[in-house]
Order: C-alpha cells, then structure tokens, then sequence
C-alpha cells in the first residue's frame, strides 16, 4: 500500500514537473473551449419546433401541413418532454394541439409557447407562419368556419449556448488524450530507456507501478474536470447543474477504458513512431463523431448507430446529461454500462497486450 | 588476493538462448564474499546476459544460480531484495532530483534512506538536488551506483560501469568501486578493459562466446603466460600514452 502511495506521489510529481504536460492537459482543452465558445454557431436556420399532437388523428393534416414548411424543423414528442426540449434550448417554439381541436369543429384556440424574450425573432416568425398554416389547415377542411387563433406565450428557457454542449465534450476528449497519448507515449519512452527494466531489479511488482501510473492519472483527471467546470461556470457562463459525485464518476470511469487502450497500445508499441499512428486511428474517428464539437443527430442514420457504441460518445453524452440536464443516476444508467462493458473490454486487451520490454 | 571468505555467489552451468543464438553457454563461477569479480569480455560475449540471469531479469533455459543460500531462479523476490544493480543500459525517471530518486528507491524495498549520505559515498552530494539528465557519463554512472546501495545489499553488480568515460571519470569510479568493497561489499563488475581488470579485480572470469575460457586472479594468468614462454613483441616501455595523457591533464575529474 504504502509504495503504491509513494509511487503515485512520485508519478504526480514527475507529471506536474513537465510544463507540457500541464499545457496540453489544463490548458489547451480550455483554450479551445473559448475559443469555439466564442465563435457564433446560430446563423439563421430553420425553425426548431416542438409539437405535442393531444388531438390524434384530428391533429394528423394539421401536422403534415406544418412538416411541409421548409422552414421549419418538427420534432414531435409529449408535453413533458417537448417543454423539457424548450427548456434546454433545443426548441424554439413548441405547439400544443389540444384534445379538442378538429380542423372542421370551428374555433379552436392552439397555443405555442417560446422564449420571446431570448430569441424575438424566430418566436414570431415561427408564430405567423403557423398560424398560416392553421389557417389554411381550416379553410381546407371546411371554408366557412371561423378560424381557430394561436396565441404564443412566453417561456423562459434555459438558453443553453454552444459552450453548455462544447465543454463536457472537450472534457471527454481530454480524458480521452490523456489515457490514450499520455500513457501510450510515456510506457513507451519508459520501456525504450531502460527505466522499467531498473524497477524490475527492485522488489516492486509490475502492478505496483500500474497502480500507481493509473491512479496518478486518475487524480489529475479529477483536478482537470474539476477545473474545466469552474472555468466554465464562472467565466464562461456554463449552465451546470449537474451532480459533480456524478460528473467524477463518469470521468473516471472514461478514464479507465482509455487507460486500458493506453496501456495496450504501449504493448504493442516499440517506439514512439509506432504509437502515434495507432493512437491516432483510434482517437480521430471518435473526435470527430462522437458528438464533441458537434451534435450527432445530423449524421446520418447508420453512421449515427455505429457511433451511439463508441466510448467517447457514451462518456461525452453522459457527461452533458449529467453536467446540462441534471441527469440521476438511473438517466445515465446506459452511459455508465457502455463505459464499464468498455472499460471491462480495454482492461482485457491491456492485460493480453502490455510487454514490459 | 586480500580476504577471501564464504562464497555468495554460485553459478553453474548456466545456459540462456535467445532463439538460436546461445548467448550464455554453459558458464560456471562462484564469487567470494567481499572480493570484486571480474566477468572480462569482448562485445557480444553474453556478460550482460549472465548478470541479468544472476539479477532475476531473465528467465534461465538451464543450469542453477544460487545467490546468499537463495535459490535465485525460485526466489526470485528474495533474490532482489538482498542485491544492488547497476544495468549496461538504463536510466532514470526525468524530472526527479537524485535525493528524490535514491528516497523513492528506497522506499521500494520499504527503507527509508539518507539520501546524502548515499550521495557522499559516490561524491554526489552537490548535485543532489540536479536530475539525471543534467549528469555527465561519470556521474550518471556513480549516481547509478548510489541507487544500487539503497537497499545496503550483499553483493553489487555492475555491468560495463565505465565505457565510455574519459581516463580520470574511470579511475575515479575506481576508487568509489574499491571503497564499496572496503566496506564489505561483494562486487561483480563486467568489463573489456584489460587494464580495468587488472586493477580493480581479485578474480576474473574471461568470456567469449558464452563460455568462459579462463578464470583467475589476473596476476597469476599473466605468471601463468609468462612462465609458458610468452615475451611481448616489444618490450613494454615504462610509460603508456595514458599515463601521458593522465600526466599532462591531471587526475583530477573534469566531468563536474
Ligand atoms: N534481448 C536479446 N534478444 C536476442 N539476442 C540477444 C538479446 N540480448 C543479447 N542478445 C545476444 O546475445 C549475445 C550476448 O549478448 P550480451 O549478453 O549483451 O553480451 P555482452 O554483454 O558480453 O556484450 C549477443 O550475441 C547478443 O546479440
Ligand atoms: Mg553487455
């Protein structure tokens, strides 16, 4: 116990010793954080609208008339969660179409709800061109009847921005560099120089020093997140409202699948020029669809299944749920499996593929 | 020869491959307690495998090795706990200062150490706060001595401690080498310096091949040589370029 202790102290002592290591690790993800942060991602796109349909098939035409506004996007869904949308951000409008409405049944008054305060512009657009639609939906059906009104009425929304989804992303990607480059390049760099076969003259055991080298990453990961959630929360207006017990747990976990890819990727490595390749094959995919700079759900629909599975997706969208949404344990509960049935898989490979020479 | 006393070291007929190539063939010595062994050879004679077979690193094909009564190839553990080794080819952690390294090594075999008076045994001390990078050739390999004290062991190997160091660094690790064994230690050192071996050693083993084709106080090999017939082609002159060289730059050490 005591030498895994004293090696841990050590490891976090040669670690904080390397400027670089501190660049890359601290620094650069909340750099690129700000950076990204800063740039505007919402030009003028279309309308995100919500809509509750509570009149079944009376609400059916209604509805196709309003998919067929190029303008808008509709995601339907229940109340409680079309509001729950709305109040992320992720809706600008939401339609309720009551129980009573029928195209044909005469007046009938719809209500929209919207952040009219925050986005003023999209809210009232949206509002016209619905009510077109209403309109028309009506005259369709039966001229002569008066029209049925919709009336949109405020909703104060949390108004997440691209930070509130960029930051728990740029965090996966860092716990992800670090278990993956950080080990990989730094067992290589200790096998290549002789450093382990020195240890191994000494009583220590191999897993000691594992012990040590994983546990050392651990605390700095947790000093990292702990960090990059305070940045982001008091300089970057980041909405958390997340369990930070939480937030650990996931991290660490992530931790562990990559440190296992890490440790085997140094396996099966002589040299540094052989590690760069394998770790980048593996990690560029994943940086680039598993949700961290941008949403998945506008990939397409079998790239967006095969990439639902990846580590990185698992340990991003559960850190945003939690970090974001406030999600329990039981919200996160697929999350938390995917990572562990990795984090089991990673280990394996490790234990079947690490060398010590 | 001075002192000799109980043997501590005991190989026999020892043999490694690596695939085809026998690297240690059937090789048998036993060391002294408190006598410097030398093992003298030339590049690829399988001296640095036979210590990494003694130093528990590498698995033995066949023979026995038994090291302070241990069985070395059964108690392994043991085995390390009781010897201090200097590698042909290793170095350290970067960014930890000597005193921090020599209290980590200790503490791997739960020691709590002083680390400058370790430094003092291999004059180290000024530099105990510099990292190993920042060491000349002599000096990484007398700090690379000091970590193999750590855990006071009974017999120290060194493996090749001084190629590549200028003629002063050597005599230098000379003498620290002389002041470990004055203070009971039992040395093997491997070596292809023929001077080295007649200076420093009470024994040598010479190996080639993987196989040891002599084994002697260096003294008696040479009367062994002589008394055969053997005269050098030319006379030895009184002096060596070295002793030259050494009389013109001084004995002092120039690495620090
Ligand atoms: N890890 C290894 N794998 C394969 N062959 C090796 C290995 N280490 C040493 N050898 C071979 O074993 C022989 C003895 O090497 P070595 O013990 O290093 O000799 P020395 O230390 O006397 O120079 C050489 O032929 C060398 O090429
Ligand atoms: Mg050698």
């Amino acid at each position: 116990m005591r030498i895994q202790w004293m090696l841990t102290l050590a490891s976090l002592k040669m670690f904080i010793r390397q400027r670089e290591a501190i660049l890359w690790t601290i620094l650069f993800p909340l750099l690129v954080v700000i950076l990204f942060g800063f740039v505007r991602f919402n030009g003028v796109g279309k309308i995100e609208l919500g809509v509750v349909n509570e009149a079944g098939a009376q609400g059916a035409d209604l509805l196709s008339r309003i998919k067929a506004v190029r303008t808008i996007e509709v995601s339907e869904g229940t109340r409680d969660s079309e509001m729950a949308e709305l109040g992320k951000g992720e809706r600008d409008l939401v339609l309720i179409i009551p129980a009573g409405y029928a195209p044909a049944g005469g007046a009938t008054d719809l209500t929209a709800f919207g952040d009219l305060e925050a986005k003023p512009q999209v809210t009232q657009l949206g509002g016209l061109v619905l009510q077109r639609v209403l309109d028309e939906t009506t005259f369709a059906a039966a001229p002569g009847v008066r029209r049925s009104t919709l009336s949109t009425l405020p909703f104060k929304s949390r108004n997440l921005t691209y930070i509130d989804f960029l930051l728990p992303g740029i965090l996966s990607m860092s716990i992800m560099q670090m278990g993956i480059f950080g080990v990989a390049f730094s067992f290589v760099s200790l096998k290549k120089r002789g450093i382990l076969r020195r240890l191994w003259v000494t009583p220590i055991r191999p897993g000691d020093f594992i012990i040590a080298q994983v546990a050392m990453r651990l605390l700095v990961l947790l000093v990292q997140m702990t960090i990059m959630v305070g940045v982001g929360v008091l300089f970057l207006n980041l909405h958390f409202i997340g369990n930070l017990a939480l937030i650990c747990l996931l991290g660490i976990l992530g931790g562990v699948v990559f440190l296992g890819f890490g440790f085997s990727l140094a396996g099966i490595s002589k040299s540094e020029d052989q590690v760069a390749p394998l770790a980048n094959i593996i990690t560029l995919p994943m940086l680039a669809l598993s949700g961290i700079f941008f949403s998945r759900s506008n990939l397409p629909g079998f790239v967006r299944a095969a990439t639902s599975v990846f580590p990185l997706t698992f340990l991003a969208d559960g850190l945003r749920s939690v970090a974001i949404d406030g999600a329990a344990v039981a919200q996160v509960m697929p999350q938390i499996l995917g990572l562990a049935l990795w984090g089991a898989v990673s280990c394996a490979l490790a234990i079947r593929l690490f060398r010590w020479e | 020869m001075k002192q000799s006393g109980d043997i501590v070291l005991e190989v026999r007929e020892l043999v490694k491959r690596y695939g085809d190539t026998v690297a240690v063939d059937g090789v048998s010595f036993s060391v002294r307690a408190r006598e410097i062994f030398g093992i003298l050879g030339p590049n690829g004679a399988g001296k640095t495998t036979t210590l990494e077979c003694i130093e528990t690193l590498r698995p033995v094909d066949a023979g026995t090795i038994f090291l302070g009564g241990l069985n070395v190839r059964a108690q392994a553990q043991e085995v390390k706990r009781i010897i201090g080794v200097q590698l042909q080819s290793s170095s350290f952690f970067d960014k930890l200062s000597l005193s921090e390294l020599l209290v980590l090594f200790g503490e791997m075999y739960g020691r709590h150490v002083d680390p400058l008076a370790l430094l003092d045994e291999v004059e180290l001390r000024d530099k105990s706060r510099s990292q190993v990078v920042q060491l000349s050739g002599g000096q990484k390999q007398r700090f690379s001595i000091a970590a193999a004290l750590v855990n006071d062991p009974v017999v120290m190997f060194l493996d090749e401690p001084t190629t590549g160091l200028d003629p002063q660094a050597r005599r230098h690790l000379w003498g620290v080498i002389k002041r470990i064994r004055s203070e009971g230690k039992t040395v093997v050192i491997t070596t292809h310096y023929m001077d080295e071996a007649e200076e420093l050693c009470d024994r040598v083993a010479i190996m080639d091949a993987g196989k040891i084709i002599a084994m002697a106080p260096p003294h008696e090999m040479i009367d062994a040589l002589v008394a055969g017939g053997f005269r050098r082609e030319r006379v030895e002159r009184l002096a060596s370029l070295e002793d030259v060289f050494l009389n013109l730059t001084g004995h002092t050490i120039r690495d620090e």
